[in-house]
């Protein structure tokens, strides 16, 4: 069994890394080899630029918490904080690797037990885990190490096993609720609906608990707040920050009592509580994991089996023009496939129910003077104009739609669109309308919290909108005209197109850098003493101007990308 | 038969990156109003990647492609509106309905609403597709995507009509409609270009045949003229075709 299993998870990663893709057009037919070195390139100098970053805020944090004696509070925040994000992102990527993944159908007839085949499945859920989580823990786990003057050889063997260890729990607390749901929704014939509903429920209650936790934790310079709550003893905020989850407790004496026995002792009961939690997995996996699957092979089925004779009758022939047709298909697709909006749409669930949270947690001093200082802020209704105009633009780097609007055709589907008689330039405004309605939309509930929270003008809320529109254009056309230049095509999942495209990176990226330029530009002429209006103008004006550009680069790119573009 | 050319293939010749050798060699051909064109050669010998570039999937490295008097890497848009093009494994979007699918080609095919209405019904109808029309392309058979494919390509009742493998997947009445379609079509003053591997659909159906072996045009004709051109009156297509393409004989 034991062999067997191992060989299926050697094939799942194999699958999932491209490792025999790689070699063989790498390697063999040495086709492109510049593009291992780039993506190596990029992806190393982001993860450096990142790691360093992260490890110079955790080295900073260590300092003022280790000054009142709380040092190991940093490991406890670090820990949680990524545990916290694996349950977040694991939820979606669960219900699409477990469900939704194309090999289904090949390993369901072999003779595998179904927790076999979750096991298999599970590794590569980790092994991509382990990609992201390295970025953001080893950089805390070193600097924690650096700092703390722990022993050297224990230090580092706990952090490995603790590394190792840190998402099994996270994802599996995401991944039980995954296959209990996909069991019910696979006897349902709205099987897509009730995992993205269930997937955006789960987010939400993630993010509550996130947010409960983070207000228990220090703040830089508000240690003075928890000194009552330290009274019992050298790093007793750990106890306190964990509380709410215990896993990260004893991660954190593992670590900061490597080479004791009390170390010992956290890292064997952090360890037990992951093997627990896998044996538990496998033993509900086995029970229902196959019912899940084939619940859902037979609501296709059944679909098919519909009794014939009106369906004609009722079938509508609507005349639209192409961009219309290509931008109503574009958005159908999308909202009918569940990995896709469960990866789409969660920043615009994410952030209402932030906002709500951030409602809530008024009491705490911290929010609480967060509040008070954008309330009080001089222009509020234009700063709030400018805030929602950045929300908007925010959903549309997060949300990954305009950045994978090509690559979610895969090799599969590009022929259909590449063989109708429409320009470039047609098929890519229509995908970055598509885009755009999608975002406008999900950025409303958004708009809607924040309103009822702050209470700005209507001009304001208006005014806001209308930036927002625009803004997420921008980067909508700049997200299609992106892909279309290097999409994703080869993908066997689609969740691979929007979990593994490094083109979504890019448009954070861009996203991340256009903002910090025109947030610092517009805060830089309010503190020059400009009316704050005029910024909210003039920054509108910048934005007009970017989307001008863009268009006449759409005219003047997507035809020859598209004429490019071989599938 | 008409000798007005509806597709010209002169000198095209494609090599795919990292490959030593060319997947399509120098090829030249023409297929006139009228006709239908059988395109045959074993496996990998370069007809997906020919008919992929005359519906402009691929670009070739060179040569020229004209489809009804429009040049495909000049006027790509041209071409295609007067090409239907259904591939060798219809891949369709799974998750919209049949109508929403033929929908989107017909309005980006610019076909008028009560046109389509029309077609979409009468290919339906041939195809007995009709009450399936509604539901999501997930829940079809591969039988019922390739006939969804065809009715999508034939919507615009295209000048040329491309296909890959046709035959592959229809049950035995849909082939035989779909044979009398071809002909009904190319009685229009349409063109049929397809490829296949049945030779005796070939040798019944096509007007003219095509076969390519290692990407090169070896033997271009009817039947009937590869037939005195090998001096073998008896021999079947099947016979001629074994014959061009064995293995380790460079033709």
């Amino acid at each position: 069994m034991a062999r067997r299993v191992l060989s299926l998870i050697l094939a799942q990663l194999n699958m999932n890394f491209a490792i025999s893709h790689s070699r063989y057009y790498y390697l063999k037919k040495r086709q492109r080899l510049w593009e291992p070195v780039l993506i190596a390139l990029a992806i190393g100098s982001l993860a450096a630029t990142l790691g360093v970053g992260i490890y110079k805020a955790a080295s900073y944090y260590y300092s003022t918490s280790a000054a009142i004696g709380q040092g190991a509070v940093t490991l406890t925040l670090g820990i949680l904080l990524a545990q916290v994000l694996v349950a977040i992102l694991g939820f979606v990527l669960v219900i699409a690797v477990f469900y939704f993944s194309n090999d289904l159908g090949i390993l369901i007839p072999l003779p595998l037990r179904p927790a076999e085949v979750l096991a298999g499945k599970f590794a590569v859920i980790l092994a991509n885990e382990y990609v992201g989580l390295a970025v953001f823990v080893i950089p805390v786990l070193v600097a924690y190490g650096v700092h703390a003057g722990v022993s050297g050889v224990p230090y580092v063997l706990s952090s490995v096993l603790v590394f190792l260890a840190l998402p099994v729990v996270p994802l599996i607390i995401a991944a039980v609720p995954a296959i209990l749901l996909m069991r019910v929704a696979g006897l349902s014939r709205r099987k897509d609906t009730l995992a993205m509903i269930g997937g955006f429920l789960f987010v939400a209650v993630v993010v509550l608990f996130q947010f409960l936790v983070q207000t228990k934790a220090p703040g830089i310079g508000e240690e003075a707040e928890f000194l009552a709550k330290m009274l019992a003893g050298a790093n007793s905020l750990v106890d306190v920050v964990g509380a709410r989850f215990p896993p990260s407790i004893w991660a954190t004496r593992a670590l900061a009592g490597a080479g004791t026995l009390q170390g010992l002792y956290s890292l064997v009961l952090f360890l037990g509580a992951g093997v627990l939690a896998f044996v538990a997995l496998l033993v509900i996996g086995d029970r229902v994991f196959y019912q899940g699957v084939l619940g859902g092979f037979e609501a296709g089925a059944r679909r098919g089996a519909r009794p014939t004779g009106k369906v004609q009758e009722a079938a509508r022939y609507p005349s639209r023009s192409p961009v219309a047709s290509l931008a109503l298909v574009e958005m159908k697709l999308f909202t009918r496939t569940p990995v896709y909006v469960l990866n789409g749409f969660t920043g615009f669930v994410m952030f209402p129910v932030m906002f709500v949270a951030m409602f809530f947690a008024k009491r705490d001093p911290q929010i609480a003077r967060l509040w008070d200082a954008f309330l009080s802020a001089p222009g509020l209704a234009a700063v709030g104009a400018l805030v929602i105009g950045a929300y908007f633009f925010v959903l549309a780097a997060m949300s990954s739609i305009p950045f994978t609007a090509f690559s979610r055709e895969g090799k599969r589907h590009i022929w259909i669109q590449r063989a109708l008689p429409a320009s470039g330039r047609t098929v890519a405004l229509g995908k970055a309308v598509a885009a755009e309605i999608m975002i406008v939309l999900g950025a409303i509930p958004g708009v809607a919290v924040l309103e009822y929270v702050v209470r700005l003008p209507l001009a304001s809320v208006a005014t806001g909108i209308v930036l927002g529109i625009i803004s997420s254009f921008t980067l909508c056309i700049s997200g299609v005209l992106f892909d279309m230049w290097r999409p994703m095509l080869n993908w066997t999942d689609p969740q691979k197109a929007v979990k593994s495209n490094l083109n979504v990176v890019a448009g954070m990226l861009i996203g991340l850098a256009v903002i910090a330029v025109l947030g610092g530009a517009a805060s830089l002429f309010v503190k020059f003493g400009l009316p704050a209006w005029s910024v909210v103008a003039g920054i509108g004006g910048v934005l007009i101007a970017i989307l001008a550009a863009e268009m006449k680069l759409l005219g003047a790119l997507a035809d020859r990308m598209w004429g490019a573009l071989e599938g | 038969m008409s000798e007005v050319s509806l597709l010209r293939l002169e000198g095209v010749s494609k090599t795919y990156r990292g490959a030593t050798k060319p997947a399509v060699d120098n090829l030249s051909l023409e297929v006139r109003a009228g006709e239908i064109f059988g395109f045959l050669g074993p496996n990998g010998a370069g007809k997906t990647t020919t008919i992929k570039m005359v519906v402009g999937l691929l670009r070739p490295d060179r040569g020229t492609i004209v489809a009804n008097g429009h040049d495909v890497a000049v006027d790509p848009v041209a071409a295609k509106a007067d090409t239907g093009y259904v591939p060798d494994n219809p891949d369709l979007y799974d998750r919209l309905t049949g109508i929403e699918y033929l929908n989107l080609v017909a309005d980006v095919f610019g076909v008028p609403q009560a046109e389509r209405k029309r077609r979409i019904g009468e290919l339906l109808g041939m195809f007995e597709l009709g009450p399936a029309v509604g539901d999501i392309i997930q829940s079809y058979s591969h039988g019922m995507k390739q006939k969804l494919a065809l009715t999508g390509a034939l919507l615009h009742d295209p000048a040329v009509f491309i296909l890959d493998e046709p035959m592959v997947g229809l049950d035995p009445r849909a082939s035989r409609l779909f044979k009398d379609m071809m002909r009904s079509h190319c009685e229009k003053g349409h063109t049929v270009f397809f490829s296949t591997h049945i030779l005796e659909v070939a040798e019944r159906l096509c007007d003219r045949v095509g076969i390519i072996n290692r990407g090169r045009l070896i033997a271009c004709g009817t039947v009937e003229e590869l037939r005195e051109r090998r001096k073998q009156a008896d021999e079947t297509l099947e016979d001629i075709f074994l014959e061009l393409t064995e293995p380790g004989e460079a033709k």
